[in-house]
């Protein structure tokens, strides 16, 4: 346990060092050019926390290896956050000091709840291009959110291409069943009701829905359901981890040969880790590869050369680590276009930059070139857990919605 | 009508209940002796939980060593939360108590997120995997196992405060302080006590039900969910507390399964403000209680 904390003093020493170096060697980056500020509501407590401090980590790392390939056309990149403990009020209060005080382009949100709260702030002001850790389908809605994007697919997207996978898997020309399982929350509910048309719309029978708390509880009395709906596949979307492992465990107890998989929140290496051979099976879809994949390519190759620099003792890096680098490097695509056009740094001019995204090649961190559709990049894959390798193993091409 | 269905749906809802009820009678057995509303009880919980994380993951040791070391160990934390940060507030108006327990919470969730981390965590496997049939009705074996373990230890405090000296002290001082206090009853160590017996019973519970459905830093908000149970069976009754405890968890169950997961909480809730409108003091509280 001492030895835990004492590593995890290490890191917080390893993280504060990078924050110190950063701070000293901006002001001597040789640029004279105004700092472009990363804002973010970063939730480094509170229930994302788990999440929180690897976004936090991919976005420190892709401001540190940014300024040392020379910033953006000259500009050196500032990176300035607050933790929210994942509470809206925090964030607002995050945002009002961080854009108070800066000339911020780009801020990270750090929930759905956030974003939407913030977005009548940001159309007024007109000055800020938001994403961050909602894949909220809600926020593609350009009227509303004209100024905030998804570094990914939206959650709806997600059960898009997790349903074009599972009609894949169809035998003797039968559709396979699926069963969807989410939490009780916003983000729990977000993409069910369109799952439920585009499901409708393949010819894939929905044989059950369950509701659950998020978080810890017990689920033997939804399993029991599950035991007589006999779903082909169970989508799981609004979890972590808990209860996914009760499920997979008690319905294969039951003799059930169902297939499990999740959206991007539950597709993380956190669940091998803790479940272990339990795991083996689990499928996830992914808009990025994971840190340790097979794949490669020269952005992909950077970040895990970054974040070796950074802390070579933390290993592999979560997918919230890939998701913060990501939204960074598109926020940096964004202003190097609109600078490149001669255009000011707004929301509006950004939006258009960002809306003008096709056959972009990401450098690996995503596997095919992507085009930006409605605010959002409607790409992944889908990938199977390989428990004994402890890595997901990708078992479809790359999927890109239209 | 589905009747097996019903069975086993029923089964997992006692099952599960009984937990509650383990939960619950920590809460009571420390308002009971000391008139003190624990909001720290989930929290106490969650940390016998890590513990037996630490012990069983961590330290690798047999399952069976470790989950009474981290009852233990919850347990002995809530008697030094009743000597170093309750007993100091003796005589303090009830408000200001509640406040140092919320405060205690929040201690304690930081600590962990300190010590483990915020990532949610499952507890090592150790109890049987072997699914049980109660004639054809299946239940899952965690609950069932977590629900005889809970049980042993509720007949085990059962006759520890029937027939115990330590027993008939705590149950004296519950009734009457003043009166056990003429009659030479430590009435401080028996306070000492019941935060220690209170804590030991919600440490086991919080073990139980990590091992069932995962354990995270938020793990403690169970606690508070319990705090429905303890109302509707009346804040100083341990009968109360047994028998709410199984009656809301089958409720919260059967209401899952029939209606949706999103009515479990308003099925409870019904029941509770039905309760509080025909018996405010609970099915089995007795007139007197002062409520916050």
């Amino acid at each position: 346990m001492f030895k835990s904390i004492l590593n995890k003093g290490r890191r917080l020493a390893g993280i504060g060092s990078v924050a110190a170096a950063l701070l000293i060697a901006a002001p001597a980056m040789a640029q004279d050019k105004e700092p472009i500020v990363f804002g973010g509501s970063i939730p480094l407590s509170g229930v994302f926390a788990f999440a929180g401090v690897h976004l936090h980590a991919g976005l420190t790392d892709y401001t540190t290896w940014i300024n040392s390939e020379g910033g953006i056309n000259g500009h050196p990149v500032k990176y300035v956050m607050e933790d929210t403990g994942y509470e809206v009020d925090r964030s607002v209060a995050a945002f009002k000091k961080i854009t108070g005080s800066n000339k911020v382009p780009v801020y990270y949100g750090d929930s759905t709840g956030f974003m939407k709260t913030i977005a009548s702030e940001l159309n007024s002001r007109g000055t800020t291009l938001m994403s961050g850790a909602s894949f909220a389908t809600a926020l593609t809605d350009n009227e509303k959110y004209p100024y905030q994007f998804i570094p990914g697919p939206n959650y709806s997207q997600m059960f898009g291409i997790i349903l074009e996978y599972i009609a894949t898997q169809g035998k003797d020309g039968d559709m396979p069943t699926v069963a969807f399982v989410y939490s009780d929350t916003e983000f729990g509910k977000d993409p069910i009701e369109n799952g439920r048309a585009k499901a409708a719309e393949m010819g894939i029978e929905v044989v059950e829905e369950i509701v659950t708390k998020p978080g810890s509880v017990d689920v033997s009395a939804e399993v029991l359901k599950m035991r007589r709906a006999r779903p082909d596949f169970v989508v799981f979307h609004g979890y972590v981890l808990s209860p996914i492992n009760e499920f997979m465990v008690q319905m294969r107890q039951m003799g059930l040969d169902t297939q499990f998989m999740g959206t991007f929140w539950s597709s993380d290496k956190l669940i091998i880790n803790k479940m272990g051979e339990d795991a083996d099976g689990y499928m996830g879809v992914m808009p990025y590869n994971y840190y340790d994949s097979a794949e490669g390519g020269p952005m992909l190759d950077a970040l895990r050369a970054q974040a070796e620099k950074s802390d070579p003792d933390a290993g592999y890096r979560p997918t919230g680590y890939m998701q913060g680098w990501f939204n960074a490097m598109v926020w940096t695509e964004v202003i190097k276009r609109t600078l490149d056009a001669g255009k000011e740094l707004t929301a509006d001019n950004m939006a258009d930059s960002l809306a003008s995204i096709e056959d972009w090649d990401t450098g690996g961190i995503i596997g095919i070139p992507v085009t930006v559709r409605d605010m959002s990049f409607p790409v992944g894959r889908i990938w199977r857990v390989n428990a004994k390798e402890g890595r997901y193993e990708p078992v479809s091409d790359w999927i890109h919605l239209d | 009508m589905d009747w097996l269905f019903f069975g086993e749906i029923s089964l997992a809802g006692l099952a599960m209940g009984g937990l509650y009820a383990l939960i619950a009678l920590g809460f009571v057995i420390i308002y009971k002796a000391t008139r003190v509303i624990n909001f720290a009880i989930g929290e106490i919980m969650m940390f016998a939980a890590y513990l037996f994380l630490a012990f069983a993951g961590g330290m690798e040791m047999s399952p069976w060593v470790a989950l009474p070391l981290a009852v233990l160990g919850g347990s002995l934390l809530g008697g030094v939360i009743e000597k170093v940060m309750i007993r100091p507030m003796l005589g303090e108006s009830s408000i200001s108590v509640v406040m140092v327990t919320i405060g205690i919470a929040s201690i304690l969730v930081g600590l962990v997120e300190l010590v483990w981390g915020a990532d949610p965590q499952l507890l090592p496997g150790f109890l049987p995997r072997k699914p049980v049939f109660i004639g054809e009705m299946y239940l899952a074996p965690k609950i069932a196992y977590g629900f005889l373990i809970g049980a042993a230890l509720l007949v085990v405090y059962l006759l520890y405060f029937r027939f115990s000296r330590g027993g008939v002290a705590l149950r004296a001082t519950a009734s009457d302080q003043a009166a056990a206090y003429s009659m030479g009853i430590n009435v401080r160590r028996v306070f000492n006590l019941a935060w220690v017996f209170g804590s030991l019973a919600a440490s086991l519970a919080g073990v139980l039900v990590a091992a069932t459905g995962g354990l995270s830093p938020q793990f403690g908000a169970i606690g508070l969910s319990v705090l429905v149970v303890v109302i509707v069976g009346g804040l100083d009754s341990i009968l109360g507390a047994l028998i709410a405890g199984v009656f809301i968890g089958w409720l919260e169950t059967v209401a899952g399964a029939y209606l949706g997961g999103e009515y479990r909480m308003p099925a409870t809730f019904a029941v509770l403000a039905a309760i509080l409108v025909l018996r405010p003091y609970g099915l089995f509280g007795t007139h007197e209680i002062e409520r916050v």
